[in-house]
């Protein structure tokens, strides 16, 4: 039955070629969409190079200081990490780093702008970065405030040009020269709270680390034992959070949040907007966006293709064929025109997506389809199919058959 | 009023040639009611089209109210048919989307007409066929005998000088058939309407002036 | 005529439905593209008010932990004239870090007649900051050395924080509080506001202070102007010797032209994406306005025919179809502005009412182009029936 089906879903699709063309037009581009900006939200969310880990981490990215008339918000200092972060119980580790700092450095004539990061030793013990060359500092090399470095593969290019092996050489960034320790692989600029050219121990920056204000550059990330203990800690780092004095006589409230990746990623820098929310939003907006025309358009054409079949149809009605079933037909017919489209809308993801890995706009950043963004795309295609599909099969089960068969 | 001259009219596809007319000559008075009679696809609809500048013929002239046709552009003919002509048709025609006044008024749209005297004349005309009580109604909610009778009234709204009728009772019963004829004989005896009629009646046929029988595309009597 | 048209098109409005809401979407669509365009292309449109060709940013931090405030002063006064001294150098102005183009933000509030305004972005800056950025003088006069013994502290605003406390009134010599209304401020002069945010985002209300003694401390931007040949050599001789100078700081040196470029990619690159997805969309609605047109004509044959048969010529035809679909437009259109007038009516987004009105305007002559392209082939196909052939179909 279905088989029969088919073969004549795809005599109706070839019967009326221009209708066809603008339905798998509109499903394939639309598929394109929403496959493209599936991939950009995975990797940017959802890759875990180099936080592995990510499932049993907490990442603390920002305070804020309240009083009356008065606000500021940013990252926070070393000194509060260490010594307030570091005093909970249920982190088995705390890694501690820096927020990416620009600066330049100065080869052969030639200027190369990098950005740098501070890092403690158990940064390198949470994250697993992979090492191309080397390995990281360690903590002894930390207390010491070595100038070593650990720099990721595209600086080692930029920087040493063509040579195999750089472990052992130096590196002059920000005026200093430092000694390369590992290559690690790159990380995009998406994952800010990871991405750098250069890693360097935090002892050997300029700035005073030992500031006993709670605010500073740095961010920090607490690693449990398992998943089953990431609420526990976070509840941990709240109650501290609420006992801990206030800096000024000007300030009341102090938050800070130790949070999931996801909702860290997208904090806003305020208390009030969840940044999660209106991620949310603007994706559904936009989805919608997209969505909304091309289905219209598919109902219009499915209307238009079934009163064109209506002769057909009271033909059918006439030998016996229920309402139930010309509208299970047409619905196959439909799903069968939306897979059709789906196809070619992944076949044209992927060409898109290759164009836009090779154009190389954001550096590191390469999207590819797996199987989440694939299930995403054949969900879109089945609701697209259905929601298309049934009103003007509704509006066929009503064709009454005498006025069907008499056309004019 | 219509004067016909060795009209042949061919039709040619990909494959066949049909030669629906071969030489008609015929001519039709002032105030004439023609019959056209022949069995099926012996040209009668064809001759009719003909006639009402709807097709153009292969071969041969035609002259209506004396005047010739074969130069006359697309725009000239549309005009010369809105003034001249009226049409009937074996299935009404009618547009469903408009009521029964919008229907009849139609030929007046295309003319400089105001609307107060569109409404005047349609009213008019409907009243003639004997339908002022359905004036606001949709075809859809007609019977098939009301529905030609609107179609009549839309044929005669612009006075016009010739009717053709294509087999106007071919779907009604022979009640509504003999109302239809009625007013088509009326219109012919006191308008002095020239009406050319294509039937299958014979029965309506005896009714009117002049029968002419085709065959195979050309007269036999 | 028009009457009969609109006649025919209310009589089916159900059949018409769903080409109405298709309509009507498109247009809320477009309507939302051309309102982000607009904004874009006005804001484009406003002065720069500043010349950002050759002018670098020199990032430090931490550099003298000195105490003395004099001898602190002197370090940078020193290192100002070194700086200066170097051939390539035009101009040298120590700043704040609220730069142009930069993402840093420092607001404050003012208050003037007891009412107070808040988010006025606070610029702390030399003498010469207004020479660096070849700023405009609207009124007034920068700051000077005579400035620092004044009696109220002397500020220079822009013309949009003039506007924003004065309205159309004077503002030079005129008096304001600060965000506690404890201290008094002189207003100087009046600047031509700076697109601080990139070419594309509007300017926002600026109030200058002039550098004390005690700035230096905790100041972290250094503006120059340097030559048209400053290349990347005289870059990293530069480099070093800020270096050297601040052995405790960490130095970045970036180029204004460069800062905003980036920032313009904030607005440019959704801006792109956004007309790529509303290009594909449009493309989808024409085709599928076209396809059901085409199909309409298909189903009128025996109406074409006979209002072929009745006296309406070709031309005639095709323009009742060109008509009813621009009436049909016109109604959808219709209902469109009615939501779209919403918006400058209850100030979405805050945005300008003449953005708003342009957008609906464009948008309009869009979707009315649109579907005129694509009733025009559907209509042409409609005259050439043969009225014959259509009257006699079954």
């Amino acid at each position: 039955m279905l088989k029969n089906y088919f073969k004549i879903a795809i005599a109706v699709l070839k019967r009326r070629k221009f209708f066809t063309f603008i339905s798998l037009f509109g499903i394939s581009f639309t598929l394109t969409i929403l496959i493209v900006l599936t991939s950009f939200i995975e990797k940017a969310v959802g890759d875990d190079y180099p936080d592995r880990k990510r499932d049993r981490s907490l990442y603390i990215t920002r305070m804020e200081e309240d009083g009356p008339g008065n606000m500021s918000s940013g990252s926070l200092s070393f000194y509060f990490l260490s010594h307030y972060a570091g005093s909970l119980k249920i982190p088995i580790k705390l890694g501690i780093s820096s927020a990416p700092n620009g600066t330049n450095t100065y080869i052969r004539d030639k200027k190369i702008s990098l950005y740098y990061k501070y890092t403690n030793a158990d940064y390198w013990n949470i994250l697993d970065y992979d090492f191309v060359e080397g390995k990281p500092f360690n903590r002894q090399q930390v207390d010491n405030a070595e100038k070593v470095a650990v720099i990721s593969e595209d600086m080692k290019r930029e920087y040493f040009g063509d040579e195999s092996s750089v472990v052992g050489k130096y590196i002059e960034a920000d005026n200093v020269k430092y000694r390369v320790m590992g290559v690690v692989g790159n990380v995009p600029v998406t994952s800010y709270m990871t991405f750098s050219d250069i890693y360097l121990p935090y002892t050997v920056s300029k700035t005073d680390y030992r500031d006993k204000g709670y605010r500073g550059g740095y961010t920090g990330i607490l690693l449990a034992k398992s998943e089953a203990d990431l609420p526990k800690m976070h509840e941990e780092y709240e109650q501290m959070v609420q006992k801990v004095p206030m800096e000024r006589k000007d300030f009341e409230h102090i938050y800070s949040h130790a949070d999931t990746y996801i909702r860290a990623f997208l904090d806003t820098g305020s208390e009030e907007r969840s940044g999660l929310t209106y991620a949310l939003v603007a994706i559904a907006i936009f989805v919608l966006f997209v969505m909304l025309l091309p289905t219209l358009n598919l109902v219009n054409i499915n209307v238009t293709r079934i009163m064109e079949r209506s002769s057909e149809i009271g033909v059918r009605k006439a030998f016996g064929a229920s309402s139930r079933t010309l509208v299970f037909q047409f619905i196959v017919e439909n799903l069968i025109l939306t897979l059709l489209g789906g196809l070619i809308g992944v076949l044209l993801s992927v060409i898109i997506l290759q164009v836009i890995n090779r154009a190389n706009l954001i550096a590191n950043l390469t999207l590819s389809i797996n199987f989440t963004v694939l299930f995403i795309g054949l969900i879109t295609c089945l609701i697209f199919g259905l929601l298309s599909g049934v009103y003007p099969a509704w509006r066929m089960s009503k064709l009454n058959v005498v006025n069907a068969l008499k056309t004019s | 009023m219509i004067l016909l001259q060795n009209i042949q009219k061919v039709y040619r596809t990909d494959t066949v040639e049909t030669l629906a007319l071969s030489s008609i000559s015929m001519e039709v008075e002032k105030g004439e009611f023609l019959s056209v009679m022949g069995p099926s696809g012996c040209g009668k609809s064809t001759l009719l089209n003909i006639m009402g500048l709807l097709d153009a013929p292969t071969n041969g002239n035609i002259k209506i109210d004396d005047q010739d046709t074969d130069h006359l552009s697309d725009t000239q003919l549309a005009q010369f048919r809105n003034k001249k002509l009226g049409f009937i048709f074996q299935s009404y025609h009618l547009i469903n989307d408009l009521k029964v006044l919008d229907n009849v008024e139609l030929p007046l749209l295309y003319r400089n007409c105001s609307e107060k005297q569109r409404k005047q004349l349609a009213t008019a005309a409907l009243e003639k066929v004997g339908l002022s009580n359905r004036v606001k109604h949709f075809p859809t909610q007609l019977s098939g005998g009301q529905k030609q009778r609107v179609a009549i009234a839309r044929a005669i709204v612009g006075q016009p000088e010739i009717i053709l009728a294509d087999e106007p009772t071919g779907n009604l019963d022979s009640a509504m058939g003999s109302d239809v004829m009625e007013i088509l004989l009326y219109l012919n005896k006191n308008e002095g309407t020239t009406i050319v009629m294509v039937t299958h009646d014979e029965h309506m046929a005896r009714k009117t002036h002049r029968l002419v029988r085709l065959f195979d595309g050309s007269q036999v009597q | 005529m028009i009457k009969h048209l609109f006649k025919l098109i209310w009589n089916k409005k159900k059949q018409n439905f769903l080409l109405f809401t298709e309509m009507l979407v498109s247009f809320l669509v477009i309507f939302a593209v051309f309102t982000l365009l607009v904004y874009y292309y006005q804001n484009y449109k406003k002065p720069m008010g500043l010349a950002y060709d050759n002018v670098w940013v020199v990032d430090y931090n931490n550099a003298f932990q000195t105490e003395n405030t004099d001898s602190l002063d002197q370090l940078y006064v020193t290192l100002a004239q070194n700086i200066r001294s170097l051939p390539q150098v035009e101009g040298i102005s120590f700043t704040s870090d609220n730069i142009p183009f930069a993402q840093n933000q420092n607001t404050g509030g003012i208050t003037y007649n007891n009412k107070r305004m808040d988010n006025i972005n606070w610029y702390t800056v030399d003498d010469d900051y207004p020479e660096v950025l070849h700023m405009q003088l609207l009124e007034g006069r920068w700051f000077n050395k005579a400035d620092a013994i004044a009696k109220d502290k002397p500020i220079v605003i822009n013309s949009d924080l003039k506007e924003k406390i004065f309205g159309q009134d004077n503002a030079l010599g005129k008096t304001i509080g600060d965000g506690d209304n404890k201290q008094k401020m002189k207003i100087i002069g009046v600047f031509q506001p700076i697109k601080i945010k990139g070419d594309f985002a509007s300017t926002e209300a600026g109030l200058y202070s002039r550098t004390d003694t005690g700035s230096y401390r905790w100041l972290g931007k250094i503006l120059l102007l340097v030559k048209p040949d400053a290349d990347a050599a005289f870059e990293g001789g530069l480099y070093k010797l800020l270096a050297n100078y601040m052995k405790n700081s960490n130095i970045e040196i970036e180029h204004l032209t460069n800062k905003r470029k980036n920032i313009n990619y904030f607005t440019l690159v959704p801006m792109i994406v956004l007309l790529i997805v509303a290009g594909f969309l449009i493309v989808n609605v024409a085709l599928g306005l076209f396809g059901v047109l085409w199909y309409n004509i298909n189903q009128r044959r025996g109406e074409i025919g006979l209002r072929r048969a009745v006296g309406a010529s070709g031309k005639s035809v095709s323009g009742q179809l060109v008509s009813e679909s621009m009436i049909l437009a016109t109604f959808a259109l219709f209902i469109g502005s009615f939501f779209a007038v919403q918006f400058p009516l209850l100030n979405v987004f805050d945005l300008p009412t003449s953005v708003y009105l342009t957008a609906i305007l464009l948008s309009l002559v869009f979707i009315y182009l649109l579907v005129l392209l694509c009733s025009l082939y559907p209509g042409k196909q409609a005259a050439a029936i043969y009225p014959a052939v259509a009257l006699h179909e079954e």
